[in-house]
This record gives C-alpha cells, sequence and structure tokens, in this order.
C-alpha cells in the first residue's frame, strides 16, 4: 500500500482539467440553483453544446480553433433561450424536467447514426487543438514534469490546467461582482418567493433567463475546456450524472457562496480518486481473500462513486449548508 | 361608468380632502369625486363560482378605503385581479387614469399599484435591510450591464440604504436589519412587508389583512402608521376583519359578498347596513329578528 500514490493521484486529479470543468459546471448551476432557485437538472446539455461546438467547428467545417470555441459558447446561449422561453414561466419541478429531457435529447441526436457525418456520431469526433497547445508557454519535453513527487503534470496538461484555473477564477470574479449587486439582490428574492418580486416590479422571466443564459455558457465554458483537453468529444462523456457531479460538488462546496462550487469540484475529484486508487492498491494486497480481490478490480470506479454518493447523504445530513455555506440560512428552510 | 367621466389626475393638497368622500351617496358603485382606480364588469370565475363579480368600482384618491366581506367573498380574488396576479375573465379597469390593458404584476408595480399578501411574503434568506431595498423602484444596480460596475450604482444604493433605515426606524425594525429576516416573528414579517411596500414608493397600496397575526400593540402602532400614510396623500386599500380596524383608521368602506359589491359608505354606516349583517350573519337570522 503506497500512500504517496494515493495521495499524488487524488491530488492530481483535484487539480487537473476535470476539476477545472467540474467547477465551471458547478458555478454554472450555482448561478442558476444556488442564486437564482432554478432547478436546472440539464447542465451537462451547456457543457456538450460547448465541447460540441468547438470540436464540430474544427473537425467538420475546417474553422479555426477560436471560432470553434465562439460557436460552442453562442450554442450554449442559443440553448439557455430555447430552454428559458417555454419552461421559465412553468412551476420548478416542470422546468426540472424539462432541462433533464432537453439535455438527453441533445446527446442522443448527436450520438445517433445519423448524425456521423456532422458530429461523429457515436464514433465521437476528434480534432486538433494544436492552435491551444502552440500558445504553451510550458516546456514539454518527453521528460519535463512539474510538481512535486507523485503530484506532477505534464507540460501540455500544465497548460491545460494554467488557463482552466485562470478561466475559473475570473468567472468567480464576475459572478460575484454581479451577484453582489442590487442585480443579485433581485436573483434571490426570485429565489426566495418570485410572486414578491413580482410584487415590487422586477420582471421576473426577464431576471431567469439572464441567469439562465449566465449559467449555462459557464458551462458551456466547462465544455471547451473539456474538448480542448481531450482534443474532441463522446457523446458518452455527456451523460446525465455530469449534472449530477456538478450538483454534488456544489452543495458540497456550499450553494449560494461564491468560492463554494470552486472547492467542492477540487474536493470532489480529491475523495473520488483517493477512494479509486485506494481500492485500486487494496486488491493488490497479498493477505486480501481472492474472491474480494476479484470483486474489487475493476470496480473501483463504481465503488468510489458511489463512496461519493455516500458522503453527499453524510453531508445533508449532518452539514446541508455545505462546507463554506451559512448554517443559519440553511436552517430558515424549516421554518 | 366608462372611462371619459374620469375626472384630469390633479395633485390637489392631500390632507384636509378627507371631506369629500363624506359627500358620496352610500351605494354601491357609487362615484367618487376624484378616484384613482375605476373598475367595470370584472368578472372571474372558478369552476362553477362567480369569485369576483364586480360592476363598478371607484377606489378614491388619498383615503382609506376597507374592503370587507364574509369569508369566500372575493376580497383576495380583487386583489390579485386588480394587480395582475390573476387573470379576470371579464372587464377593464384604469388606474391612475391610464387603462389598465393586458395587467402584469411588475409592470403595475412600476406604475405605482404595490400589494402586500395575507400570507406575508418576506424574503426568508435575505437580511431585513435587503428586503427593503429590494422594493425600492428604478435601481440602476438591477440592470446587469450596470450590476459589476459598482460606482454605478453605489450613490443611489447608499440614498436607498437611507432611505430604507428610516422606513426601519419608523417600524421599530431598525435594530433587525441585518438580520435574515426569516428569524423575525410573524407581525414583525408584517411590518416588514409594508415597509417594503412603501420603499416602492407607491400611489396606491393594497394590504391584504395587514393585521392578522400582529399583536394587539404591534397592530396599533401598524394602524397609526396607516392613517399617516393616508395623511401624507397615499392611496390605501386594506382587506381586514377586525371591525375595530375598519371603524379605526378607514375612511371608506366597501363590503363584497359573494363577489358582489353589496355596501359602500363611511364606516359607521356601512358596518350597520342592514344588507351587510345579512351577508355576514346570514338572511334567516336576520328573518326571524325582524
Amino acid at each position: 500500500m503506497d500512500f504517496d500514490i494515493i495521495f499524488g493521484n487524488a491530488a492530481r486529479a483535484a487539480f487537473g482539467p476535470e476539476a477545472v470543468i467540474l467547477a465551471l459546471a458547478a458555478i454554472g448551476l450555482n448561478v442558476h440553483f444556488g442564486f437564482t432557485g432554478l432547478l436546472n437538472f440539464g447542465q451537462v446539455g451547456f457543457l456538450l453544446l460547448g465541447a460540441y461546438g468547438t470540436s464540430v467547428s474544427v473537425a467538420t467545417f475546417g474553422w479555426s480553433l477560436w471560432v470553434g470555441v465562439v460557436v460552442g459558447l453562442v450554442l450554449s446561449v442559443a440553448l439557455a433561450v430555447a430552454l428559458g422561453f417555454p419552461t421559465l414561466r412553468l412551476h420548478a419541478v416542470m422546468f426540472a424536467i424539462v432541462t433533464i429531457a432537453a439535455a438527453e435529447i441533445i446527446r442522443i441526436l448527436i450520438g445517433s447514426t445519423d448524425a456521423i457525418g456532422l458530429t461523429g456520431g457515436p464514433l465521437s469526433v476528434s480534432f486538433d487543438a494544436g492552435a491551444f497547445y502552440d500558445l504553451n508557454p510550458y516546456p514539454d519535453g518527453p521528460h519535463d514534469r512539474y510538481g512535486v513527487g507523485t503530484f506532477e503534470f505534464t507540460g501540455q496538461q500544465m497548460w491545460v490546467i494554467t488557463v482552466g484555473w485562470v478561466l475559473v477564477a475570473l468567472v468567480s470574479l464576475v459572478v460575484y461582482l454581479i451577484v453582489s449587486s442590487p442585480w443579485g439582490r433581485v436573483l434571490k428574492s426570485i429565489r426566495e418567493d418570485q410572486d414578491a418580486a413580482r410584487s415590487l416590479g422586477k420582471n421576473v422571466f426577464s431576471y431567469k433567463m439572464q441567469a439562465l443564459v449566465i449559467g449555462g455558457v459557464i458551462g458551456g465554458m466547462g465544455g471547451v475546456i473539456d474538448a480542448i483537453k481531450t482534443s474532441g468529444a463522446d457523446p458518452n462523456g455527456f451523460r446525465p450524472q455530469v449534472t449530477f457531479f456538478a450538483y454534488t460538488a456544489l452543495l458540497l462546496g456550499g450553494a449560494a457562496t461564491y468560492f463554494g462550487p470552486v472547492l467542492g469540484a477540487i474536493l470532489f475529484w480529491f475523495l473520488r480518486e483517493w477512494i479509486e486508487s485506494f481500492l485500486r492498491q487494496l486488491s493488490a494486497e497479498a493477505w486480501l481473500p481472492d474472491a474480494v480481490a476479484d470483486f474489487l478490480s475493476g470496480a473501483e470506479g463504481v465503488i468510489s462513486v458511489a463512496m461519493v454518493g455516500l458522503t453527499l447523504v453524510l453531508l445533508m445530513l449532518f452539514r446541508p449548508q455545505g462546507i463554506t455555506g451559512n448554517r443559519t440560512e440553511m436552517q430558515l428552510d424549516a421554518r | 361608468m366608462p372611462d371619459d367621466v374620469m375626472p384630469p389626475p390633479e395633485s390637489a393638497s392631500a390632507e384636509a380632502e378627507i371631506e369629500p368622500i363624506l359627500t358620496v351617496p352610500p351605494v354601491p358603485g357609487a362615484p367618487k369625486p376624484n378616484p384613482l382606480l375605476v373598475v367595470d364588469d370584472l368578472s372571474r370565475s372558478f369552476g362553477g363560482l362567480r369569485a369576483v363579480d364586480v360592476d363598478h368600482l371607484e377606489v378614491e384618491r388619498g383615503v382609506v378605503t376597507a374592503l370587507i366581506g364574509p369569508n369566500g367573498a372575493g376580497k383576495t380574488t380583487l386583489f390579485n385581479l386588480l394587480t395582475g396576479f390573476d387573470r379576470a375573465d371579464t372587464g377593464r379597469w384604469s388606474f391612475n387614469g391610464e387603462a389598465v390593458v393586458a395587467p402584469s404584476p411588475d409592470q403595475l408595480a412600476r406604475k405605482g399599484m404595490i400589494r402586500t399578501f395575507q400570507l406575508t411574503k418576506s424574503l426568508a434568506k435575505l437580511t431585513v435591510l435587503d428586503n427593503v431595498l429590494l422594493g425600492a423602484p428604478r435601481q440602476v444596480g438591477e440592470r446587469l450591464s450596470a450590476a459589476p460596475f459598482r460606482s454605478r450604482w453605489q450613490d443611489q444604493e447608499q440614498a436607498n440604504t437611507e432611505k430604507a433605515g428610516e422606513l426601519l426606524e419608523r417600524f421599530n425594525l431598525a435594530h433587525m436589519r441585518d438580520d435574515l429576516a426569516g428569524t423575525l416573528s410573524g407581525g414583525q414579517r408584517k411590518l416588514l412587508e409594508v415597509a417594503r411596500a412603501l420603499m416602492a414608493d407607491p400611489v396606491l397600496i393594497m394590504l391584504d389583512e395587514p393585521m392578522a397575526g400582529v399583536n394587539p400593540a404591534l397592530a396599533q402602532s401598524l394602524m397609526g402608521h396607516i392613517t399617516r400614510l393616508a395623511f401624507e396623500g397615499l392611496t390605501v386599500v386594506f382587506i381586514e376583519h377586525a371591525m375595530e380596524v375598519v371603524t379605526g383608521i378607514s375612511d371608506w368602506v366597501v363590503v363584497l359578498a359573494q363577489g358582489q359589491i353589496i355596501a359602500e359608505g363611511p364606516p359607521w354606516k356601512a358596518i350597520h347596513d342592514e344588507v351587510v349583517i345579512d351577508a355576514y350573519l346570514g338572511r334567516r337570522r336576520a328573518e326571524a329578528g325582524s
């Protein structure tokens, strides 16, 4: 059992591109759910359009990567508007159902064999993200490594996560600036009671739409990073659980806080990878009965996700406000 | 009565103008000298039940009007219709000299028709101060394009905060301004909601049972506030069940029963009207008594 390796793996996951993507998804969700009270269960749809908008622009249409990034973000806005117009006037639960359905419809359409010519269909799509890596300031020789001990990255990875975390910081700052204003106060009033907001002259629909678009674009940015990181996109990467992972990260860190979703994303990946690495090491231990070892090997990923789920349950029981949330605020719900 | 009989929106001194209302004949649908709100043929049915069926109603400007009636008379439904929270089946109304077309609650509120709710809608996870600040009209910082730039809205926010502070002082909530509204008592929430409504610079304030659940001392002070508001020129319409409140602070009473206006008049007349007693207590008792 080598705890150095376990820790190194966990730390790499906690600060790697996957955590960046999850953080962006969770920040967007925080704008929707945390501040405005929009129960968006289709956040993955925004990531999908960000990733496929970028990938398809470059791979299918031969446009530049930067055009692709813009296309990805524009598609996220389009999804928000298309979802918002018919559904934002509906009850919160209806909105939740429509969002999860819309995200699934898009994923299934994009992954269908009929879409092979456009999106690669089930075969996934890949493109050359060279334009991004050309800007990489980190020397990226075969032996260049950045970090300490087992917590290290290659030059290319360093470039992705540098850009990624800078983006996360910028987005968090913008969210902080717009939400800690009278505009943000209206969002929160809509979350608390939209009829009260209406009775004071606020155009609830318009504010919800703005929040939906902003949170959606932030999710779309996560998708763009995902596309660049993997130089492509695969429909299987955008199943509904991505949305639920983002909710987990958000609730873990603390909804309706500014740093909560980022902290939550880091912790989510740290925990998940720590457990998985630990189980992988455990299944190799000689003293373990063969039957148990057989069961464990190959199931580490599944078990670690289950453990994350268990963590969420415990969190809801003992610290429902998340790590950075405000307990008294949370308890008001019970009144 | 059609819209053309509307008098011009005049700015006559509000104080001491309680008098003209006393010249109005105490009959349902009576025309008023200077109406702020004029309602015609307003109806709303739920299934077979005609919840509201008002032929004509005028609300006099700068006066405290009480809307009373037995449970289920349609008082709150009438509020909901007039403020755009519910859609009328038929009817038209004008507010402040302007016909209300395709009413939406936020538009009407921006025109100065501000209501409160029977079940208080305090925003639990916002501070008391933020609750009141939310009421402020025409906030630059509520536009997304200005929100990130503090310098563009902080002066207005500062002025609003001062005004909110005064309102909280007036309603004895100043010491709780930084507490979350969810921690207030039921009565304090009622006061907060009225303070928030006043922050919106209303022309007409519509209070749905403002005294319900408020302890007698607080209710007394709230009644004082309402009289003072009317004195300052605000038009007040409120729904109330407690007769001592109605007689205490209203200048005019409109009685609703089964969706219809059955009586109108100054409080001392209206609540002794035989039709009103019938409506509250049932015809049989009235007949037996006669």
